[in-house]
């Protein structure tokens, strides 16, 4: 008999069953599955095609079959086996596949989506993209995986994490948060030697998260992405807004992706006055800078000064 | 999930039943569902799909007589599942499978410009209302995703220039030059990497394929020529090409300055003693890397080549002004 035939056969009968069945009723159920001579050989057999079943997600539970506990029986049931009612559009569906496939394909997204297309209305998922459509959703790896997990459960995560700056440590963090932005994924916690609490760049966490004991519940109140301050490549968090005239070779582009940019003025040269939200730190004077002379910060005195003390730095 | 190695076969006939109790459900609550349409949402190949449906119908429940199997008929490329009502509705979702969907679907939600933005949303919200705790468990309120920029005004232009094959006329801010020019280009697609939409097309200015940055295209006019497309390749791709032109150029990254080791695509990367960061990168033209010196201040310094050093005095020189 092939294996997948006896799998099948055995979820099949496990799910039907109004009582737990012990090993020896499955094996005079199935005969040509279980019905070794060997007992032994066919009790192996029957463990191995459990732990099958568990590692594809099969809810298999041993239950007593006596009031004295003696016998065990197994049993799959059913509202721990079947998926809710998901009623999906077929607009909702297609998004889903869509995303399932974001940024590279994964199998576990997939087989999801998968189980979600049961319910979709008419089943057809009309208006999916021929070609996946291309985008990237943040590289979804095992740690990421992995935080969320941490999360669900509660449990602290231990790894190895490198800074910015390129110090590397070993962390034993409470995951409190995952938090999205600009293409990258946080986990944000209490870091238990520190005990502060600080974000974490996924991508620079070497190798694998360990779960490990209980995690202590976030403060009453708490927001994870608050404690995401913004990266290097653009502006960040707004706390106070800053003052920039722009060339008017550059004018027309450099604002569009900035949230919160209000053209204040057109000057007779051309160049174009704007406020943004301004960061702490000096990411602002970066990206000014990345203009070269077709951008000059005109307020606040201390974005200009950062600017010109970098600017001399260059010079020296 | 269990990390323990299986045999071989053992683990296919695990990937089998996987997806059987997907497929099985599916074709119950779907009757007559083509063939190739099953292979296309269920990612798996007619041979591969044929050989499982052909061991479905000898299985089913004890005493396994006639009326005790699954039934299957193919029939004018079609399926039909019927007998098996313990397989009426799909297995739920693992954990590691709902956080996978959902936590892709988050960080896909918040992309700017994106057409699927509105019926995402709401999926996402049927998984955290339906799949409940004992899947999900908090997460649902400990995930938060904010991309922060505008979408760029072209993409729905670039769109229909891709669905249409349409050649169009565009302005483009080239980063790598810092100049704004008017060229031809057949786009072939759009698509979202690292923060920021491009468009993959072939550029008759250059008589190249290149990658073009939504933001920076001032307009998009068409022109009402179709073209052919030629396959070029988008989403995944590396976001920059190296060509025979290329000048390798060797920067001393300090500290603050290690992230344009990991942004960049860099050919060699050697750790100083000191903590710094030595690396080497490809550059068709000096201007970009002299802007992103800098805007990296003090944090970097060039190694080489020469004339690149001459390039960013110059261009520091000219910025000071402005502040004078």
């Amino acid at each position: 008999m092939h294996p997948l035939e006896r799998l099948v056969n055995l979820v099949a009968l496990l799910l039907e069953s109004r009582r737990p069945l012990t090993f020896e009723q499955i094996r005079g159920k199935m005969p040509e599955g279980y019905g070794q001579d060997d007992l032994q050989s066919a009790k192996r057999m029957f463990e191995r095609d459990k732990d099958v079943l568990r590692d594809v997600g099969v809810p298999i539970e041993v239950i007593a079959t006596d009031p004295w506990e003696v016998e065990q029986g197994y049993a799959i049931l059913k509202h721990r086996y079947y998926l809710p009612e998901i009623d999906f559009t077929p607009e909702e569906i297609s998004a889903l596949f869509v995303a399932a496939h974001a940024g590279g394909p994964d199998d576990a997204a997939e087989q999801a989506v998968r189980k979600l297309l049961y319910g979709t209305d008419g089943g057809l998922v009309s208006g999916a993209p021929s070609a996946p459509l291309a985008a990237e959703a943040g590289v979804v790896d095992a740690r990421l995986t992995a935080a969320a997990e941490a999360i669900a459960e509660r449990r602290s995560v231990r790894f190895a994490y490198r800074t910015s700056r390129g110090v590397e440590s070993e962390r034993h963090v409470d995951p409190w948060g995952l938090v999205f932005r600009a293409g990258h994924w946080y986990l944000v916690g209490l870091d238990r030697e520190r005990q502060e609490i600080r974000a974490f760049r996924l991508s620079r966490a070497g190798g694998e998260l360990l779960l490990d004991g209980e995690a202590d519940p976030p403060p009453e109140g708490f927001r994870a992405a608050e404690h995401v301050v913004g990266g290097p490549f653009g502006p960040g968090e707004p706390e106070e807004r800053a003052t920039v005239a722009f060339s008017p070779d550059v004018a027309w582009w450099a604002t569009r992706g900035v949230q919160g940019a209000v053209v204040e003025d057109t000057r007779q040269d051309g160049w174009v006055q704007v406020t943004l939200p301004a960061a702490p730190g000096d990411a602002l004077a970066s990206w000014i800078l990345s203009f070269g002379p077709d951008a000059v910060a005109v307020a606040p005195e201390s974005l200009r000064a950062e600017i010109v003390h970098r600017l001399e730095a260059a010079l020296r | 999930m269990t990390g323990r190695p299986r045999p071989a076969a053992t683990s296919r006939a695990s990937d089998r039943l996987r997806r059987l109790l997907v497929l099985v459900p599916y074709l119950v609550k779907h009757p007559g569902t083509e063939l190739a349409e099953i292979t296309r949402l269920f990612g798996v190949r007619e041979d591969e799909l044929t050989s499982d449906l052909n061991l479905l119908f000898v299985s089913g429940l004890p005493p396994y007589g006639p009326g005790d199997l699954i039934g299957v008929a193919i029939e004018d490329e079609r399926v039909w599942i019927d007998m098996a009502d313990y397989f009426s509705r799909p297995l739920r979702l693992t954990r590691a499978e709902a956080l996978a969907l959902y936590l892709r679907g988050t960080a896909l939600a918040v992309t700017p410009g994106l057409r699927e933005a509105t019926a995402l949303a709401s999926a996402l919200r049927k998984l955290e209302e339906r799949l409940g705790p004992e899947t999900l468990g908090e997460l649902a309120e400990r995930v938060e995703a904010a991309e922060g920029g505008k979408p760029a005004e072209t993409l729905d232009a670039l769109r229909k220039a891709v669905a249409g094959n349409e050649r169009v006329r565009i302005e483009y801010y080239a980063a790598s030059s810092a100049e704004t020019t008017a060229r031809e280009v057949d786009p072939e697609e759009v698509f979202f990497a690292i923060g920021n939409w491009y468009v993959a097309a072939f550029d008759h200015r250059s008589g190249e394929e290149r990658l073009f940055r939504a933001d920076r295209i001032r307009s998009v006019e068409p022109t009402g020529e179709p073209f052919e497309p030629r396959g070029l390749a988008g989403a995944g791709r590396a976001l920059y090409t190296p060509t025979e032109r290329d000048v390798p150029v060797r920067l001393l990254l300090h500290p603050a300055a290690r992230w344009v080791g990991e942004y960049y695509e860099v050919d060699a990367e050697t750790k100083t003693p000191t903590g710094d960061l030595e690396v080497q990168l490809p550059a068709s033209r000096l201007e970009w890397v002299a802007r992103l010196v800098l805007r990296l201040g003090g944090e970097a310094e060039v190694l080489s080549p020469p004339e690149l050093k001459g390039r960013v005095r110059e261009l520091a020189g000219r910025t000071k002004e402005l502040y004078e």
